[in-house]
């Protein structure tokens, strides 16, 4: 598995956030948080009219 | 290597991209388990209301209900809070709350990035690709998470060589893999990865056409009695963009007769005026002879002449050659399927989206949920043939969609109700209720004395009169500001708020956030703030009263720190909302959007619900054996079922055995 360089003072901040967004690691979170960059670049990731869509799925929102 | 094998290996767009995994191995290596000699059954019915129940009975329709009860145990069952499905049956299948297994509403947003997003699963698109061409090609499969956490009660009792059928239990998607016999059920997509999307073709668009949720109007020209439209399907993620994948329907009317046909690359159905078709398989090709995936529909003519007016139901995921995983084994849900008829698996089958739009009149949505239920009865049947000894579970969905889309029509007091309504819609209600009788007779031939048996819901019902806004009253009272003021009727999603001003807001049914520094990307309340401002904004909602009506709004409002233990706590919203029964979050409201008005009168047909305070609307436990316990819940019923067998809880439940 490769690893890569963080600056201290960030990898601070990304275990806060992690811990207070409530996954299990840091690694699991900068781990999510580059899928979705990469899924947006490489033209993957759905747009917000998708994602509405498919929360508009649902009965209980209209 | 063979078509389908490739397609394990690549992905076929967004909503195929979780196909393959470990299940075939795991299947080859599962042996047939031991007889344990105990049986315990659990027939789920969602949204089944005790008050509806004992009215119901009393009108005398429900024969068996009233035997059971006059022998048996019944009485009410603590639901989740809130009281949501996914909530709730994460409740049941993990026996601990939501600071355990993580779902906290329908809807959740990325604490980092504050995108929205299904609370109960995820999928992830292909992290490896090439370009070849227009197409690209992926070389790691995608997949679908299950977003919930915690342990899953059968799982444990595979492990402990207890055989299981557990058909369709919502907050199972993707099925969690064992050895035991599983479809999945509420959080199953559709073919396009949206939790159901109709296409209505028709030479007669209604005037909302554009504003259509939940389904597609496609406006055609009929030349010489004919017209071509295409049928969306699945992201196509081999090609750039991933533009829809879609299947060219050719349609003929009849010159003369009120008929048509309907035909496709690969099949075609001719159809009466008010026919449905059976299921039909559908191909969408998305790398030319490289890779394709199958669908189902059902056609309903509901109109010939003088408008032409044809519904194609949400594009389901065929049991028969499933796109993604919705069983174990894998092929579990195609057995099902050769022997009771292919069925409905997206997971909540009932079309109230074609009903709320008016695609469907009253009788036609009724007539959808009686195939719904017909389907479900034959699954009965089928899985029943399948048990013999372990753990029996099977859900239906038809009171609790039924319930949200025909309360108005008996229910005096509602907006929308309409006091010249046929008698086979005022009483659908009650029918529904009703037809749960032949299957409860039906599970009951299989109770013998070594079974225990519960009837469960995961929630009752109460009305939906009027809805309240909360972002609009956050926004009202200065908790909440927005960077455009003059574009609060065009933006959604949290969008136009200005987080430099802004301490709390909603997302989701039941919601509310603080803006946290160090969780929120913007954050400003310090971590040391939250529980002071969580509580000044709980105690003024609880007092806020509806303008126009005097009425309180909020029974309770929850603090999660109060209420929920566990290692998901942290991502909890801070309060959690208990409406007063006949109020509800307004749909704008739980996408972040203002509209202007606090409350407001229902308008939707989908006008009874249940997201409101847990204490207004439990569920419904009936059961075999004496309940100990006086206030029985849903998260009890996995540590009484591991009981049941001699299996110790697992350490993270915090449920409590009920029988005696």
């Amino acid at each position: 598995m490769a690893k890569i360089k963080i600056d201290g003072e960030l990898w601070e901040r990304v275990k806060k956030a992690a811990e207070a967004a409530g996954y299990a690691s840091p690694e699991e979170f900068v781990t999510h948080v580059l899928e979705k960059e990469m899924a947006a670049l490489e033209g993957g990731a759905a747009d917000e009219e998708e994602i509405k869509k498919r929360l508009q799925g649902l009965g209980y929102i209209s | 290597m063979k078509r389908r094998d490739f397609l394990r290996v690549t992905g076929t767009g967004a909503a195929a991209a979780a196909a393959g995994g470990l299940a075939p191995l795991l299947e080859a290596c599962a042996g047939k388990p031991k007889p344990v000699g105990r049986k315990v059954i659990v027939l789920a019915i969602d949204g089944m209301d005790p008050h509806l129940v004992r009215r119901f009975v009393a009108h005398g329709g429900m024969p068996t209900f009233e035997k059971f009860i006059a022998k048996n145990t019944f009485m009410t069952l603590g639901t989740s809070l809130p009281p949501q499905s996914p909530v709730a049956w994460s409740d049941f299948i993990t026996g601990a709350g939501p600071g355990v297994h993580g779902i906290f509403d329908f809807i959740h947003r990325d604490p980092h990035t504050l995108e929205p997003y299904l609370s109960i699963s995820r999928s992830f698109p292909p992290s490896k690709t090439i370009k070849l061409g227009r197409l690209i090609i992926p070389l790691s499969g995608g997949k679908v998470e299950n977003l919930r956490r915690g342990p899953c009660f059968w799982e444990i009792l595979s492990r402990h060589d207890v055989p299981a059928i557990v058909f369709k239990c919502p907050a199972n998607f993707p099925p969690v893999e064992t050895d035991a016999r599983t479809v999945s059920g509420l959080g199953t997509p559709d073919l396009r990865g949206t939790y159901g999307t109709f296409s209505y073709y028709t030479d007669d668009p209604p005037a909302d056409a554009d504003e259509f949720t939940g389904g597609e109007c496609y406006p055609v020209r009929l030349w010489d009695n004919t017209f071509a439209a295409d049928l969306v399907g699945p992201p196509n993620t081999f090609r750039a963009g991933a533009p829809p994948a879609k299947v060219r329907l050719t349609v003929h009317r009849d010159p003369t007769r009120d008929l048509a046909k309907i035909s496709w690359d690969g099949g075609e159905v001719v159809l009466k005026r008010g026919d449905w078709s059976e299921w039909n398989r559908v191909r969408f090709r998305l790398a030319g002879p490289l890779a394709d995936v199958a669908g189902m529909v059902r056609f309903y003519l509901k109109e010939v002449r003088p408008q032409f007016r044809l519904y194609v139901s949400p594009v389901n995921i065929d049991p028969l050659e499933p796109a993604l995983p919705i069983s174990t084994p894998r092929d579990y849900a195609g057995q099902l399927a050769r022997r009771a008829g292919r069925y409905y698996t997206k997971g909540f089958p009932e079309d109230t989206k074609a009903l709320s739009h008016n695609v469907f009149g009253e009788e036609e949505y009724l007539a959808q949920a009686e195939i719904v239920l017909a389907e479900r009865m034959r699954c009965l049947e089928e899985t029943l043939a399948d048990f013999d000894d372990g753990l029996y579970y099977f859900y239906f969905s038809s009171i609790d969609q039924n319930t949200h889309m025909m309360w108005r029509t008996m229910d005096p007091q509602h907006p929308l109700y309409q006091p010249d309504a046929p008698p086979q819609v005022k009483g659908a209600v009650e029918h529904f209720y009703r037809a749960m009788d032949p299957a409860l007779k039906r599970v009951l031939a299989e109770v013998d004395d070594k079974t225990t048996f519960f009837v469960i819901s995961d929630h009752g019902f109460a009305p939906f009169y009027r809805e309240f806004n909360l972002n609009t009253w956050l926004l009202n009272n200065g908790y909440l500001s927005l960077l455009d003021p003059t574009r609060r009727d065009e933006t959604e999603f949290l969008e136009n708020i200005d987080w430099a001003r802004t301490v709390a807001y909603g997302f989701g049914l039941n919601a509310l956030y603080v803006n946290l520094r160090g969780r929120e990307p913007h954050g400003i309340v310090e971590p040391g703030e939250a529980d002071g401002l969580a509580g000044e904004l709980a105690a003024r909602l609880e007092a806020y009263r509806d303008e126009e009506t005097g009425d309180r709004v909020l029974v309770k409002v929850y603090k999660s720190r109060e209420s929920y233990r566990g290692p998901a706590a942290a991502a909890a919203p801070e309060l959690i909302l208990g409406f007063v029964p006949g109020y509800r979050l307004a749909d704008e409201s739980a996408l972040a959007e203002f509209p202007r008005r606090v409350c407001k009168v229902r308008q939707d047909k989908w006008a009874a619900d249940h997201c409101i305070d847990p204490g207004h609307v439990p569920g419904v436990l009936f059961c075999n054996k004496p309940v100990a316990a006086r206030a029985p819940a849903l998260r009890d019923l996995a540590p009484t079922i591991l009981k049941e067998f001699g299996v110790p809880a697992a350490p993270e439940m915090t449920g409590r055995p009920i029988l005696g």
